[in-house]
């Protein structure tokens, strides 16, 4: 009986002191609140930016969230209805349906918007498919092939403008005794960033629209960007699918490749591992014209408050502090993005080839923020580059659009 | 007569042991070593012991936080588990003649069939509503569904347990619950021993509920911020094996010292 | 009450409480009284596993026949079109076909690796207990974490081994590989799995008695003969559980799924658990995974019942 009374008094203490500690957070008398975000090689930089913030305020705390897989994790939060006050996300398909179900607040008319190239509101409108404008372009980033400056040099190599030319300098790597391109494959996602290039260039972004009304069919018209996305293949190295995201940040780092499919978002994490590592950026190529070749770019992160948010105003002061033009030059320089804020430039040399496209306009979006995060292309492309099978490819990418579509 | 050690076979055994052995050998070298002596040697031992990657580990996770979380949810489900389901179990054991309680047996038992990944959607929406998304949530959602296995498990138990002992205690005018307390309660100590080891287990080592329940970073387990941390963790492999070698220290050294008494109280569970 | 079952019993009660309580014609509700503990010590555990077991398995059937996303205010029934396209989703055959195949494999191997070393270490060696230690040690290791430690040797040690010796497969990552990737999780839950079921084998090979052996010894029964005649129907009920308990942990596998693949490549290794949680969330499909599920527990009980069925007639044909 003793025993027995102990052991549940002692019960009843841990689940007080669980419960305690669960309120705890907010002794100080400072509203707490979450940001989560979903990229991992910015965590440092808004950790940076938050510490600053919170030294600066008197009653706000912000705390930053960044899980792995984050876009399935927000969508568990959503579903139990305990959305982050600040999300900070790419302009995907995920953003999409969250915006279109009314989760987060309303940002049209907002004097914050005044601050931003008016180019990346209307890529968010243009994502979500709605005229309110949902969340707040914060920065953009740029996915091109990433090359080697010294190898370059030592190979006698220079930056390709065509989609021939690209093959014919990872021909001359290869002949050169040095891998063209590091693929790492082992992540899903990463073998998007070729197709995003290729199908944003070589049919553009109208195709989405026309396939959503049943006008066109992948099987019609991405041949071509299957055919060019497994060219690329015969110029990886010894295993394309045994490396991930992070192996290949460290192999380019160490110079083990010419180039490297990638956005501007890997350049810092690769700096992590060589601070000194010479880099070039240049658009993926995809055809004959260089004149008319876009490179690929998007909004990288965009900041949106929860529409529940009992600290809305708080969050607001935060994404404003975020918008100083001191602090976005401080984020996108860490980051090496590309600011939504008007005046706000970039001076990395590593991305310098990459300003005239910005300045002149010639960019399109990534191809998959407009394909339904249900059809789960990432994996699907991932299946083709093992398989080789085109006609299989595009049939699969067909049907999953339409299995996805018939559900929604 | 003493017949002669096998040596063949325990020569087999020993190899085998290196098939176990060798992951975690190779945990405890590469938590020790620097990215610049994995260049070097991957398998070899470490040239000098880098315990700033513990150091860095634990700031970076914020290991100590973690280990709270993990150590109360865990200590309070042992204890709220061996507690309440035992009494459960005892309540069906003595009248498994009556039709409700024979059918409570059977309903119990009966969710060792359903997979938890059925009940996991519908779940994080209730759990939600129910403010139930903390560490008080998971030990209460831990002790509940333990009883599926513990019932099949305890009632097995109690059916040995002559019921003499208990009429005896009734004639004294015992109450029913003081029965229990201060006469099944104690004999149940060996199979107490069993659940309570495999409760400890599963509730320290468990992933899916916590990924699924837990939304406060505050109160993170330890096997969610080793899943948390993959995006960091993927650039530093010495900081991440750093950080899973204390995640999983405190069973280790637990299974150091109580090694016989832990496969022993398994063995028991089996044998009945 | 009672209702005619257990008589005997009854009888015994009354008798006591008679003794104790000497009132007649109350037997209806001092047996009422009598049985009060044994309802409060169990209504509010069954509350509880109604709330949080029958009715989630209840819900998700209700969702399983609408379109709901799982967080939008609005959702409408739409009768069996779930299913309907379940048999229909390629990628949900596929998640069935890599679990069930990865199920039995597992089970196969994990029962017949972990029989061998329970045989070995009851077998006379020294330093038993030491071996039979490490040999469980694995057990009690986090599962995610042992797939996050199995990963980094997938991809940076056993890759180094193949290029050292020339070993063409072993010089690319088993994990990259869609063909292949499958074995990779296998050999992971099989170096896990192994220890509890050779804990559970040896405390069956204990229960044995020597002389029991000594006498096929004399009857000039070889190893082999010894093994199916005497010890394997000796431990048939410990093989039952360890059959039963490794399948249905195999066909639950999640944990190793999110350390090593994420379902990948391509979807090669997506168990069905790992589909219902990353489609039911962050496919948007939250009605339609629950209508997965509505089959998958379907599946489950049926392989565990028919499973435990034609075990336990082995067992009693032996």
């Amino acid at each position: 009986m003793k025993f027995g009374k102990g052991l549940a008094a002692s019960v009843s203490i841990l689940l007080i002191c669980m419960l305690t500690a669960c309120g705890g957070s907010d002794t100080s008398g400072r509203v707490q609140i979450e940001f989560f975000q979903n990229k991992p090689e910015a965590k440092g930089s808004f950790d940076a930016l938050i510490q600053k913030f919170n030294e600066s305020q008197s009653d706000i705390t912000v705390v930053q969230v960044n899980p792995p897989d984050a876009e399935t994790v927000l969508k568990t939060r959503v579903v139990k209805d305990d959305i982050p006050d600040i999300v900070g996300m790419g302009a995907t398909d995920t953003y999409s349906l969250l915006a279109q179900s009314g989760i987060f607040m309303d940002m049209t008319g907002s004097p914050l918007l005044s601050r931003i190239d008016e180019t990346y509101v209307q890529m968010l409108k243009d994502v979500s498919g709605m005229e309110e404008v949902i969340g707040i372009p914060y920065s953009t980033n740029a996915n091109g092939v990433m090359y080697n400056k010294d190898i370059f040099s030592k190979l006698g190599l220079s930056v390709p403008r065509t989609w021939d030319e690209l093959l014919a300098t990872a021909k001359k790597a290869k002949d050169g005794g040095t891998i063209p391109f590091y693929f790492t494959y082992k992540d899903d996602w990463q073998t998007v960033l070729p197709f995003n290039a290729l199908a944003s260039n070589l049919e553009g972004i109208e195709f989405y629209l026309d396939r959503r009304e049943g006008k066109v069919t992948f099987a019609d018209r991405y041949r071509e960007i299957a055919e060019k996305q497994l060219e690329l293949m015969e110029y990886g190295h010894g295993d394309n699918f045994g490396k991930n995201y992070a192996d290949g940040n460290r192999a380019f780092a160490r110079g083990e490749s010419a180039m490297y499919i990638q956005g501007t978002w890997a350049i810092s994490e690769i700096r992590k591992a060589n601070p000194e590592a010479p880099i070039g950026f240049f658009p993926l190529p995809t055809g004959d014209d260089p004149e008319s070749n876009k490179l690929i770019s998007g909004v990288d992160t965009l900041l949106a408050v929860a529409e529940e948010s009992k600290h809305k105003e708080e969050a607001m002061r935060f994404i404003e502090f975020l918008l100083e033009p001191e602090n976005s030059k401080q984020y996108i320089s860490e980051q090496t993005l590309f600011s939504t804020v008007q005046g706000v430039t970039q001076d990395d040399p590593a991305v310098a080839e990459l300003l005239p496209y910005l300045e002149r306009g010639q960019v399109v979006d990534f191809a998959d923020h407009y394909i339904p995060a249900a059809v789960q292309l990432n994996s699907i492309i991932q299946s083709f580059l093992q398989n080789r099978d085109i006609d299989a490819y595009l049939k699969k990418l067909d049907t999953e659009w339409d299995k996805v579509a018939d559900r929604r | 007569m003493r017949t002669r050690t096998n040596w063949l076979v325990m020569i087999l055994i020993a190899l085998g042991t290196v098939l176990i052995l060798f992951p975690l050998y190779m945990t405890v070298t590469i938590a020790l070593k620097s990215p610049e002596d994995m260049l070097t040697s991957v398998f070899g031992l470490p040239k000098e012991l880098h315990f700033e990657n513990f150091a860095n580990a634990i700031a970076m996770t914020n290991f100590f936080n973690a280990l709270g979380n993990s150590a109360m949810v865990t200590t309070a489900t042992v204890v709220l588990t061996l507690l309440t389901n035992s009494l459960v179990a005892y309540a069906i054991a003595r009248n498994m003649n009556r039709k409700f309680f024979k059918g409570l047996y059977f309903y119990f038992i009966s969710a060792m069939f359903i997979p938890f990944p059925i009940i996991m959607l519908p779940l994080v929406k209730l759990t939600a509503g129910l403010n139930m998304t903390n560490l008080v949530g998971l030990t209460i959602l831990h002790t509940v569904y333990a009883l599926a296995f513990n019932v099949f498990v305890y009632v097995g138990y109690i059916k040995s347990i002559p019921v003499a002992l208990e009429e005896a205690a009734r004639v004294d005018g015992t109450s029913t619950w003081g029965t229990f307390w201060r006469i099944i309660f104690p004999i149940m100590a060996p199979i107490n021993a069993t659940v309570g080891i495999l409760i400890c287990l599963s509730t320290y080592n468990d992933f899916l509920l916590p990924l699924i329940i837990i939304s406060d970073t505050d109160s993170y387990t330890l096997p969610l911020v080793q899943y948390i941390f993959q995006g960091q963790f993927n650039t530093d492999f010495n900081l991440a094996f750093a950080s899973y070698l204390m995640a999983m220290l405190p069973m280790i050294i637990i299974y150091l010292f109580a090694q016989k008494w832990i496969i022993n109280g398994i063995t028991q569970g089996a044998v009945k | 009450m009672g209702q005619g079952c257990g008589q005997a019993l009854d009888v015994e009660e009354q008798t006591a409480l008679t003794n104790a309580i000497p009132m007649n014609n109350e037997e209806d509700s001092s047996m009422n009284k009598r049985l009060m503990p044994y309802y409060l010590m169990t209504v509010p555990a069954v509350v509880l596993f109604f709330v949080f077991l029958t009715l989630p398995a209840l819900q998700g059937v209700y969702y399983s026949f609408t379109n709901w996303n799982g967080f939008g205010d609005h959702y409408d029934f739409i009768g069996i079109k779930n299913y309907v396209n379940l048999f229909k989703d390629g990628n949900v055959g596929n998640a069935y076909w890599f679990t069930f195949k990865f199920a039995v494999v597992v089970t196969i191997l994990i029962n017949i690796l972990s029989l061998l070393i329970a045989m070995g270490l009851n077998a006379k060696i020294k330093a038993r207990n030491f071996f039979r230690g490490i040999y469980f040690l694995p057990n009690i290791l986090s599962v995610l974490i042992v797939g996050y430690i199995f990963n980094y040797l997938f991809s940076n040690v056993f890759t180094i081994w193949g290029q050292n010796l020339g070993i063409g497969w072993l010089s690319t990552n088993l994990l990259g590989s869609e063909q292949h990737a499958w074995i990779g999780i296998v050999i992971v839950a099989v170096w896990q799995g192994v220890a509890y079921n050779t804990i559970l084998y040896l405390a069956g090979l204990q229960t044995i008695p020597g002389t029991l052996y000594e006498a096929s010894n004399l009857d000039g029964a070889n190893r082999w003969q010894e093994f199916w005649k005497i010890t394997f129907p000796l431990i048939a009920p410990f093989f039952t559980i360890n059959m039963v308990l490794a399948m249905k942990n195999s066909l639950m596998v999640f944990d190793q799924i999110v350390a090593l693949t994420n379902g990948g490549p391509g979807r090669a290794t997506q168990s069905i658990s790992h589909l219902i949680y990353t489609g039911g969330f962050e496919g948007g499909e939250f009605a339609y995974q629950s209508a997965n599920s509505v089959i998958y527990f379907i599946l489950i009980a049926a392989v565990s019942i028919a499973q435990i069925r034609f075990l336990q007639r082995r067992e009693a044909e032996m």
